[in-house]
């Protein structure tokens, strides 16, 4: 079991320095002058060249790249040119905002998904099912910023139920930050009030997050309850006089964990990737946002480190749900 | 004289099997019938709308926001031009940009796959390392970055998108070559002396063309769904190019008043993205029955 | 069936479980409190918080309220006021300026504002030659200020500049001491950018980029009198409807960057209150008359007679066309001047005089991505030279790649779309912005030059004579229409929208939305 879990970690290296690697070459390879953006408008030619040297452009490629991930690792990942700050610190703000909401969409796919892929499949082909299955269907194929802008269309503009955008209210002052994620330090700090506010700002982005995976997990629970439902060992284990219902629920339950890990590890890399979809209309300060601003003014050192903690984050997560995977079913460990 | 056996049912049998169970399912039917919707509109273009100026960038500012009636059937938008001139046309921008970056992923992604799976050896190691290190990277992030860099216009924005999109394709090539690669007709034709890359091109690939289609097909709402991402981003379009993605940004400041500019386009995008799929889903089960539903 | 009673019961049980909770917790209630902070909406951030570097009304607006300038501008029309100077004196030719401390101003450390900190904070910003020191460029050095006692500074312009009063409000005093203590190796920039050296009545409580500033009073302000804010907070909403629905809820004070389709949305709104102000900021579309097709002023003409401008101005919503270059009710602009209007007739002469007579070319625009009334205003150039049949090719940019474009004539689109933001409320701001030669190669005026205007220009800058001064800006407004360099656009009306317990705020048409919290009261 150790030696999976220590080969599992050791494979993790080669595939930073790849993702690394990869990262710079496209920034490098896309159009664009960060000197000259870094300089302004007004920069005479001695003052981009100087810059230059300053950010290290003029030297060769292989070096830059050594320069840039042996950076990384002592925790300078460059300096934003649109907010003058290191990258590191900007991220420390924005990236908790983002997991936040990534998180809470998970919890909420998974609180509705795993109870509705059961129905589906206890009232097989009965409408409760087809009602559950075609809801599956309309939520994968719905945008989710469309969705996001009819969500606030209705619950924060006409109903007023719920908070407009933000993710606390501007008056007053947010919790201690010790994770970054109100909710988490709202607990944490022992404040009930923040804490309820703060999921009333979380509510709607993170419901207009969580419909894709809500769906594939109700499709997951669903097939592998019908499955469970027709098994010869459930059979076998009520003759041996448990009951029907702890049966169904063991097995029940192993398979709503690992399909809760089979999502997490396929829609992690497209919640944070998409994130800003959904940042954009609640004005959530998250990556999305920071990376998209840096985008479009071509700030290259913000976009290059939002990529890599995204592609950093996608490897980890997968990594522990093999992991995982390797305590529920000990057969995995031995591939 | 033995009578043919019925035991092994013929091709066309199969066939008539498969066709008969996606007629049966209504969900195929429905997305069947959504996306023909769709290409006649695409296809219809400027002549079956009743506004056909507005889509190259017409305006009448005299019929600003006007609601919904039975001259302008989804309203007017803030330069007066016809929302539902708009919506039609933008199901032909969606459609060429959907299918656009599907066809180059498909094309890039099944060269690079093909090339992996049927070299094998360091050059199957460092593709697939590539294509496994593309597929962890965030590709909307990857996207927008290629589409800003290349500016603004619906090509760009396709060939930023179809650029994060290959890995899939690759990885599924791959795998498909490598099954075909011992096959029978493959051994046959290096033992007459083929070249590898003829092997590959007039052997191995047209037999790979099945999962590769049911791909495209699956992916294809995706796509749109994609595009409309980066339009609504708003990094994308050059105007007066009506798509949906655009059109619904440029809407969310009139909510709620003229809700109209923002609910019909982001209508379509669900209801292209969802007919694709459903079509998608059944076409996978007409060709490969194997896979669970 | 049976044997998933149990297990319904289980799933009844939980649901229950859960609903009750949930509506026995405790509804959130905003903290009310007894202090008094102003809530402010824009969509623009504020990265960087050197008062001699930062530009951008987000960055001037905050930079106000924590620093003091020599002198304001209040009103409408705008008047100069005592700030940290609480007189000043000008000699006859206009060329030296004797100011007089105010003995009360002191900076949030204590200390006070001396003739040194208005000297020290003059160098440093002519030195770094960034933020807003093009206002005072060739006109003020690093030998100009001088120190003539602890509280009296002498400026002596290089140059005459009769607005000089008028481009004080945005040269902000810093703390030498505090700067000079974390100067670093780059002039306190880096230390600058996040901290605060200033006298301002408000200081720096807290910081989340891209979210929100929350600014807090002194103790005691040096200044007497102002309202009774305890605070404010600069809060960044991105969507101006969202921005305007803030202040309709009461979750905003002011909203700042409002379109006209939100002014009508608020109309009968209870609680709040609009203000729809004409205001000194120009948009126009600029035209290429060194490189490409434009440089043929007869094509020039016949889109200027061709341009729909009741489109524009529909699409605008609240606002006035522009007459001229200047403009509507700033000194020296003349309501009387004959500018091009829509006249299809016209635009054809002039097109059959042109090089080329029955159109069949393609023209390229650039707006600014993103920036929707631009993006509009494209879109009726598009239909207007459709009458001329020419083809419009509009390419979104992002704004640094616009400025880039604006390097050489070459490189420049055929159309290039500019809003003029009067800084100071005079003439020159935008006559030597916009139209010296000197300015050529920059986003403001990327290429028209005529040596005639920018001698008329100049003159103007040195003239006393209040109607000598308005003659010459007549002239130099009549010969910039004969160049037709640009399409005139509109003036938009200024837009904000207040709740109505907002108490004394005045609105003055220079930089009126770098809101000034000192004399701003809530109820």
């Amino acid at each position: 079991m150790i030696r999976f879990i220590v080969r599992r970690l050791v494979l993790l290296v080669p595939v930073f320095i790849g993702l690394t690697l990869l990262v710079f070459t496209i920034s490098h390879v896309l159009p664009g002058d960060p000197v000259k953006l870094a300089a302004g408008p007004q920069a005479t030619a001695e003052e981009i060249a100087s810059l230059s040297r300053e950010f290290g452009m003029d030297r060769p490629l292989p070096q830059q790249y050594w320069h840039y991930a042996t950076g990384l690792l002592q925790g300078d990942w460059g300096q934003s040119v649109l907010t003058r700050r290191p990258v590191a610190a900007d991220l420390k703000i924005y990236l908790p905002a983002t997991l936040e909401l990534v998180f809470a969409a998970i919890f909420l796919a998974i609180l509705i998904g795993i109870p509705a892929g059961l129905l589906s499949a206890i009232t097989a082909n009965r409408w409760p099912d087809y009602l559950t299955r075609i809801l599956s269907l309309a939520s994968i194929a719905m945008p989710r910023f469309f969705l996001a802008l009819v969500l606030q269309l209705v619950f924060a503009m006409s109903l007023a139920w719920l908070p407009l955008n933000g993710r606390f209210p501007i008056i007053d002052l947010p919790p201690p930050a010790i994770t970054g994620m109100l909710t988490i330090d709202s607990l944490l700090a022992g404040d009930w009030l923040a804490f309820t506010t703060s999921c009333e700002h979380l509510l709607m982005p993170a419901l207009a997050m969580s419909l894709s995976p809500l769906a594939t997990i109700t499709r997951m629970m669903r097939a592998s309850t019908l499955d469970v439902l027709q098994q010869d060992y459930v059979l076998t284990e009520r003759a041996l006089g448990l009951s029907q219902s702890l049966i169904i629920l063991k097995y029940v339950l192993r398979n709503a964990f690992s399909s809760t890990l089979t999502v997490i590890g396929l829609y992690i890399g497209w919640l944070l990737s998409g994130s800003v979809l959904v940042e954009t209309v609640f004005d959530w300060p998250g990556i999305g946002l920071y990376a998209t601003k840096a985008i479009v003014t071509q700030d290259f050192m913000p976009v290059m480190g939002v990529t890599l903690s995204i592609g950093f984050i996608f490897v980890l997560v997968n990594l522990v749900i093999d992991l995982l995977y390797g305590v529920i079913n000990p057969k995995v460990r031995y591939q | 004289m033995t009578t043919p056996s019925t035991a092994h049912p013929s091709r066309w049998q199969n066939w008539q099997r498969s066709l008969y169970r996606f007629r049966q399912s209504g969900l195929s039917i429905a997305g069947l019938a959504i996306v023909l919707v769709l290409l006649v509109i695409a296809v219809g273009g400027s002549w079956i709308v009743p506004f056909p100026e507005h889509i190259s960038g017409g305006i009448n500012t005299a019929a600003r926001f006007k609601p919904p009636s039975s001259l302008y059937w989804f309203g007017t938008n803030e330069l007066g031009q016809d929302v539902f001139t708009l919506v039609m046309a933008g199901a032909r921008v969606s459609l060429i940009a959907g299918f656009g970056v599907v066809m180059i992923a498909a094309i890039l992604g099944g060269l690079i796959g093909a090339l992996a799976g049927y070299a094998g050896g360091w050059i199957d190691d460092v593709l697939m390392r590539l294509t496994d290190l593309m597929l962890t990277l965030p590709s909307l992030i990857l996207a927008m970055a290629i589409a800003a860099a290349l500016g603004a216009g619906l090509d760009n924005m396709v060939f930023a998108i179809s650029m994060s999109w290959w890995p899939g394709f690759a990885r599924l090539v791959r795998g498909e070559v490598i099954a075909k690669k011992e096959d029978l007709f493959v051994q046959a034709a290096r033992a007459l002396g083929a070249s590898d890359s003829r092997i590959l091109l007039r052997h191995v690939l047209p037999n790979v063309m099945s999962p590769i289609i049911i791909k495209m097909s699956l992916d294809m709402g995706f796509a749109i769904l994609a595009v409309a991402a980066l339009g609504f981003i708003g990094i994308g379009v050059k105007p007066p190019t009506p798509e949906w993605g655009s059109l619904l940004s440029l809407a969310r400041g009139y909510l709620p008043d003229y809700w109209w500019t923002a609910i019909f386009p982001g209508l379509a995008i669900f209801f292209a993205v969802l007919g694709f799929n459903l079509l998608g889903d059944g076409l996978r089960d007409l060709f490969d029955p194997k896979a669970r539903r | 069936m049976k044997q998933f009673k149990s297990l319904w019961r289980w799933v009844a049980m939980a649901t229950i479980l859960g609903a009750v909770s949930t509506a026995v917790m405790p509804q959130a209630q905003a903290q009310t409190a007894p202090r008094k902070i102003l809530v402010v909406a824009s969509n623009q951030d504020v990265p960087n918080f050197d008062p001699h570097v930062a530009t951008g009304y987000s960055a001037s607006a905050l930079l106000r309220n924590l620093y003091d300038p020599l002198v304001r501008v209040e009103g409408n029309p705008p008047q100069v006021k005592p700030h940290l100077a609480e007189s000043y004196t000008v000699s006859a030719d206009g060329m030296e300026y004797l100011f007089k401390l105010d003995a009360k101003a002191k900076f949030s450390d204590g200390s006070p504002v001396t003739a040194e900190a208005v000297k020290y904070s003059f160098d440093r910003l002519v030195r770094l030659k960034k933020g807003n020191a093009w206002m005072i460029a060739g006109i003020v050095d690093e030998t100009s200020v001088s120190v003539v006692d602890a509280r009296t500074v002498k400026i002596k312009l290089a140059k005459p500049f009769v607005a000089f009063p008028h481009v004080l409000p945005w040269l902000w005093i810093v703390n030498p001491k505090l700067v000079e203590d974390n100067k670093g190796t780059d002039d306190g920039q880096t230390w600058l950018k996040s901290n605060i050296a200033g006298s301002g009545a408000f200081v720096l409580k807290r910081a989340e980029p891209g979210n929100l500033y929350e600014l807090e009073k002194v103790a005691s302000p040096w200044k007497s009198g102002g309202g009774n804010l305890t605070g404010a907070i600069w809060r960044i909403i991105r969507e101006t409807s969202n921005q305007r629905l803030a202040v309709q809820r009461g979750e905003a004070h002011m909203a700042l960057d409002l379109t006209s389709e939100d002014m009508d949305a608020l109309k009968d709104k209870p609680g709040v209150v609009s203000v729809i102000e004409p205001e000194f900021r120009t948009f126009s579309i600029k035209l290429n008359t060194e490189h490409g097709p434009l440089a043929d002023i007869n094509l020039r003409k016949a889109i200027s007679y061709a341009f729909n401008y009741q489109a524009m101005l529909d699409s605008a919503g609240y606002a006035q066309l522009m007459v001229g270059p200047l403009p509507n009710g700033i000194f020296g602009h003349d309501p009387k001047l004959a500018v091009p209007t829509t006249d299809l007739d016209k635009a054809k002469e002039f097109l059959a005089k042109s090089k080329v007579p029955n159109g069949g070319i393609k023209l390229t625009m650039v707006h600014v991505s993103g920036l929707e009334q631009q993006r509009r205003f494209a879109l009726v150039l598009l239909d207007s030279l459709k009458k001329l049949n020419i083809e419009l090719d509009i390419k979104p940019m992002v704004w640094p790649d616009m400025v880039a474009s604006t390097a050489s004539p070459d490189k420049m689109a055929d159309f290039f779309p500019v809003y003029q933001t009067a800084n100071y409320g005079d003439p020159d701001n935008i006559a030597f912005a916009a139209y010296h030669s000197s300015r050529n190669g920059n986003w403001q005026n990327p290429v028209y030059k005529n040596p005639k205007v920018d001698a008329l220009i100049l003159a103007g800058r040195a003239e006393t004579d209040q109607a000598k001064r308005q003659a010459i800006y007549v002239e130099m407004q009549k010969q910039v229409v004969e160049d037709a360099p640009d399409i005139f656009g509109v003036l938009e009306k200024r837009k904000l929208a207040l709740r109505s317990d907002v108490q004394g705020f005045i609105f003055t048409p220079v930089a009126s939305n770098a809101v000034e919290f000192f004399p701003l009261s809530l109820k």
